[in-house]
């Protein structure tokens, strides 16, 4: 048996437990063995990396930038979830309060998430920007109740809408895994309505270096992609993870998470 | 009009908890059933479970856990086997008879035609086993009918302390099927003592004899021991005993005395410590045959359809499961 390749995640909570060892299990015995290590957060996860204690990383799309960062570009992305092609931020307001497109968010309160979170805070105020709106023209509410996990807890984000509740916000960031999760629109008719969303990016991926050589990391990837929903073996952790499969890596939806690091000026390491 | 904060605690709540694991969350106590609703809603969309409302709180699971149904060995799901209880007299008066069966009880009999009508609806219903049990069934007149009603619909075994095979019902037993039928006839102990003192003088021998007189005419004896739980582990003699008998390791059962009926000791058996058997009497639907004379296990006092009281018994069964769930996650020990 060769060494298994580590993989490393974020313990955002108890359930990475069972994600992983599920995950694990899976490749056991299989021609790409696996374990993983748990970090408590993506810069310890980034510079465990680096240092070459796991061979790839379970990254958020900031912790994928910040790797690209440091390594000069040489570091690769293997996989994602299909969730994560088509992730998207939702500008989330109180029904009837007249809010429409970004423009209107002019002279409002906006509750944002972490501001580690790509979603619920780097990416929202890179499209206010975009939108014409310069610094100052909004009132920026910063809720900083998860930084280090990227905005995985989702706590920050309910804590935005929180705000929006208590009237301390006009308007809220959040992920759509967020949206979703509170059932959209249609478990609390009147509550919240969404005035705008953005186009679709990539969030997480698996991230390696160089280091690890293509013979060893294609086996892992041909085996991961090779979980199957309809299998009951594989479904009950691709539902906790939170996808219907694995696909290859789509590059192209970080361009504007790249561009709004570089205009806020975020560094490549916290 | 309900807080809508209440769908933000849930999300933020149950995403911290472990699969499995339960949260409590307080209802708006202006209108906490609206509230229940919403709950309900948001766990049916999320993929999570509502356990339970009392009052102003719901308990609320972290994802589904599974059907406590599926989780039993295929024998053990509630109305695979049916119990019935045929008559309750008996002509033993044993000291820990779960149902306080003696020759001073009152005949309740289901009769021929409840009976024939419970077999044909058992096949129906998905039971693949009929259990007949008495008090002592060959104190019926008709119990041949009875039987052979049964073994026509399903593989049948019946319960007896095998003490009157003799004249008329001799005749019974020999026009019974052992193809269809297993008799499972009570024996305590290796030696007379300690099942004597507790079924009666010479109870002992005369089970003997009826066990090789069932033997004779084909059956298979199934030999079932009631033995207090402090006794359970001195087997040894009891089961050469059996062996000497012919009867095959598989069809010895031992089981632990119930304090139920006329037991003054014994196992405490509740719906919460019971998977159910579904048993019947001319009372009603019972949990289970150890509580067939017991209010507190009591179903429903309707046989018919059998089907619904089946039903009904594995959707309790399952409520009960998910309260003790829920009750072991309000009690951690750490």
């Amino acid at each position: 048996m060769s060494t298994p390749l580590i993989v490393g995640s974020v313990a955002y909570t108890p359930n990475v437990v069972t994600i992983w060892e599920g995950i694990r299990d899976y490749f056991a015995n299989g021609p790409a063995e696996m374990d993983f290590v748990l970090f408590s957060n993506y810069g310890r996860q980034v510079d465990g990396l680096l240092a070459g204690h796991i061979d790839i990383a379970w990254n958020t799309n900031l912790a994928w930038v910040r790797t690209v960062a440091q390594t000069n570009g040489e570091c690769r992305a293997l996989a994602m979830r299909d969730t994560d092609t088509v992730f998207q931020t939702m500008f989330v307001t109180r029904t009837g309060s007249a809010l429409s497109g970004l423009e209107s968010l002019k002279g409002r309160r906006l509750a944002l998430g972490s501001e580690d979170s790509a979603q619920a805070a780097i990416l929202p105020v890179h499209y206010h920007q975009q939108a014409g709106l310069a610094e100052g023209d909004v009132e920026l509410l910063r809720i900083n109740s998860d930084v280090g996990k990227h905005g995985d807890t989702g706590r920050s984000e309910l804590d935005a809408l929180r705000a929006v509740m208590d009237d301390l916000a006009d308007a809220a960031a959040i992920g759509i895994n967020t949206w979703e999760a509170i059932g959209r629109d249609e478990l609390m008719p009147g509550a919240f309505e969404v005035f705008w969303e953005s186009p679709t990016y990539s969030h997480c991926n698996f991230t390696t270096l160089p280091t690890l050589s293509e013979e060893r990391a294609e086996p892992w990837v041909e085996q991961l992609l090779a979980m199957d929903f309809d299998n009951p073996a594989h479904r009950p952790i691709l539902e906790m993870e939170g996808l219907r499969k694995w696909v290859p890596p789509h590059l192209d939806g970080y361009d504007s998470l790249f561009k709004a690091v570089k205009q806020q000026g975020i560094p490549a390491r916290w | 009009m309900v807080n809508h904060g209440l769908v933000l605690n849930l999300v933020e709540r149950t995403g911290a908890l472990p699969m499995g694991a339960t949260v409590t969350v307080s209802l708006d106590e202006g209108d906490p059933e609206h509230s229940a609703e919403l709950v309900a809603a948001w766990c049916a969309r999320s993929g999570n479970e509502l356990v339970e409302v009392r009052g102003h709180v719901a308990i609320v699971r972290r994802g589904r856990r599974p059907d406590p149904l599926a989780e039993l060995a295929p024998d053990q799901v509630p109305g695979t086997r049916l119990w019935i209880y045929t008559n309750f007299d008996c002509n033993l008066a044993c000291d820990y008879c779960c149902v306080r069966s003696s020759p001073q009880s009152p005949r309740r009999a289901l009769g021929a035609d409840r009976v024939a009508q419970l077999a044909a609806e058992a096949v129906d219903a998905g039971v693949r086993e009929l259990i007949l049990t008495g008090g002592e069934p060959f104190l019926l007149p008709d119990l041949d009918t009875l039987v052979a009603t049964c073994t026509a619909a399903l593989p049948t075994t019946l319960l007896t302390n095998a003490m009157l095979f003799r004249g008329r019902r001799l005749d019974m037993l020999k026009r019974m099927d052992p193809a269809r039928l297993v008799l499972q006839i009570s024996l305590d102990s290796a030696t007379p003592e300690l099942h004597d003192r507790h079924r009666g003088a010479r109870s002992w021998e005369r089970a003997v004899t009826g066990i090789r007189i069932a033997q004779a005419e084909g059956f298979t004896v199934r030999v079932a021991a009631t033995l207090e739980p402090d006794r359970i582990n001195e087997l040894g003699p009891f089961r050469d005993f059996l062996d000497t008998l012919g009867i095959d390791r598989e069809n010895q059962v031992i089981r632990a005395l119930a304090h139920r009926g006329v037991a003054e000791t014994g196992l405490e058996l509740t719906v919460e410590s019971l998977i159910p058997e579904v048993t019947i009497t001319a009372d009603g639907v019972y949990w289970h045959p150890v509580s067939a004379d017991h209010d507190d296990q009591l179903v429903t006092r309707e046989l018919f359809p059998l089907r619904d009281a089946i039903t009904e018994v594995q959707r309790r069964f399952v409520e009960h499961r998910a309260r003790a769930d829920a009750a072991a996650q309000w009690f951690p020990c750490a």
